[in-house]
């Protein structure tokens, strides 16, 4: 029993000291969200309409870019846009060259093995009586990127309207 | 169900033990199950907790094989069976290690190999009453809460399995101190990663692992050893069982008796023994003698009830004889 008090007191003072110093967890191993903050915010985009849309000559458009905008907005952030295929761009999202891939993705998707995807943010049923929830992919390990990110999906889940 | 091993009525004392560790074990897996949905809700990307929710349902092997095992060695000898069913709790013990050594293998190729190609496991949030938690904060919580019951779970089925005689109960306990110490490292793992060092995950699942694998070899070790009939031992396989030299020294009191010497095998629970005896001056005991012995030894221990006397002119080899041509079987 000495064992278990002893764990307890270690916990109870490495909770302590965490909070004491200002740690916030969870953190970024690659700090991205350090970076992010009045820098620049670099997203991949595939197109998948209505979620996204790569119109020549202009801004990628649809519902997930002007999430994107709007999230890009409270962290102070510019964005820089790369266009491709969902291969090319996670490859790039898992070597740390992409923060951000959005391309209508869903909860089911098979890239969730290579990179982060977010807390579901929008439900919607297709005609074969399926529901998808969209996602948004993440580089993989920038937890504290992630939940900032799912923070702000979640306060504007109700805005989005495929 | 009445108290009893087979044919062998228990003492008053074992009886409550038994009725014990049947309701101790019962509720250990009420607790797991209740622990390993928890586990699941909130395991997310970590591979630590992977392991422990693993671990976890692993540890209801052990509590299911004993109960099983309680019901089986119940019947009485038949003459299918003719040493009763005893061995079950040895087959129960070794299905358990098998088990655990095949899962620790596993666990410890998949950790290392996410140490080694560098994965930086994601783990991120829930809403919960209209805030976002890291879901870090909750598997730290669960874990937390998995430690206490499982120390005190180990303590009483420990010292059950010394006065039942009981390797299954006694492997569960082993691992009840082994499910404790995993939440412990999950803990750290997960709270690694909370402060954005990617690997104590896979480390911690790699700890994790190596333990459950040293379990699975110890276990499957033992029962190994037990079905091949090595000499009886102490509940924790720690030294011969003392029961042996006991029956021995019993035996050799007797005025009629110039030498004993007895193999004992574990069935189980209980001991099956075979006792050679070089009877003074050549001469053979009386019926009367030998069933006198007989019920001496038994009175000696609840758990011997299967004793065989053989009188024989010299002791072989294997149980203090001297010479290599006297050997229990007749292979010259």
């Amino acid at each position: 029993m000495r064992n278990v008090a002893a764990f307890v007191l270690l916990s109870v003072l490495a909770a302590g000291l965490l909070t004491g110093c200002g740690i916030s967890l969870p953190a970024d191993p690659e700090r991205t969200l350090d970076r992010v903050r009045d820098g620049q915010l670099r997203v991949g985009v595939s197109t998948n309409a209505p979620w996204t849309e790569t119109p020549d000559g202009a801004e990628p458009a649809g519902i997930e870019p002007n999430l994107v905008r709007g999230f890009a907005a409270t962290l102070n952030a510019r964005i820089q846009w790369s266009e491709g295929g969902e291969q090319k761009l996670v490859d790039e999202l898992e070597r740390g060259n992409l923060d951000l891939v959005v391309g209508g993705l869903t909860k089911d998707t098979p890239w969730s093995e290579k990179v982060a995807v977010t807390a579901p943010y929008a439900e919607v049923e297709d005609g074969h009586g399926e529901t998808h929830k969209h996602v948004m992919a993440t580089r993989p390990g920038e937890n504290a990127f992630l939940v900032e990110l799912e923070d702000f999906l979640a306060e504007h889940k109700p805005e989005v309207q495929p | 169900m009445s108290i009893r091993f087979g044919r062998t009525e228990l003492p008053e004392r074992q009886a409550q033990s038994l009725k014990k560790a049947i309701r101790f074990e019962w509720f250990s897996l009420g607790f797991l199950a209740v622990f390993i949905a928890l586990v699941f809700l909130v395991m997310g990307n970590s591979q630590a907790m992977k392991a422990a929710w693993i671990e976890d349902l692993l540890s209801l092997a052990p509590p299911l094989a004993f109960l099983l095992a309680v019901r089986i060695v119940n019947r009485p000898p038949t003459r299918k069976y003719p040493y009763g069913h005893h061995r079950s709790v040895g087959v129960a013990h070794l299905v358990a290690g098998v088990a655990l050594f095949t899962m620790g293998a596993f666990l410890v190729f998949d950790s290392a190999s996410g140490l080694f190609t560098a994965e930086h496991p994601s783990i991120g949030s829930v809403q919960l009453f209209g805030h976002t938690v890291w879901l870090g904060w909750l598997m730290m919580g669960v874990m937390a809460l998995s430690i206490p019951l499982p120390i005190y779970l180990g303590r009483v089925k420990m010292s059950l399995a010394k006065e039942l005689h009981d390797k299954v109960l006694y492997a569960d306990a082993d691992m009840n101190k082994a499910d404790w110490m995993t939440a412990v490292g999950t803990i750290v793992g997960v709270a690694g990663i909370g402060v954005g060092l990617w690997w104590t995950d896979s480390a911690a699942a790699l700890l994790i692992a190596a333990s459950i694998l040293r379990d699975g070899v110890k276990n499957m070790g033992a029962a190994i050893t037990d079905l091949m009939d090595t000499r009886a031992t102490t509940f924790d396989s720690g030294e011969p069982h003392p029961l042996s030299a006991k029956i021995d020294g019993h035996l050799r009191s007797l005025p009629w008796v110039q030498e004993a010497g007895s193999r004992t095998r574990d069935q189980g629970h209980v001991l099956h023994v075979e006792s050679f005896i070089v009877p003074r001056d050549g001469r053979g005991p009386s019926l009367e003698e030998l069933e006198a012995a007989r019920d001496a030894c038994i009175d000696l221990d609840w758990k011997v009830q299967d004793i065989v006397l053989v009188p024989v002119t010299e002791l072989p080899r294997e149980v203090g004889g001297s010479s290599s041509d006297h050997q229990s079987e007749r292979n010259r």
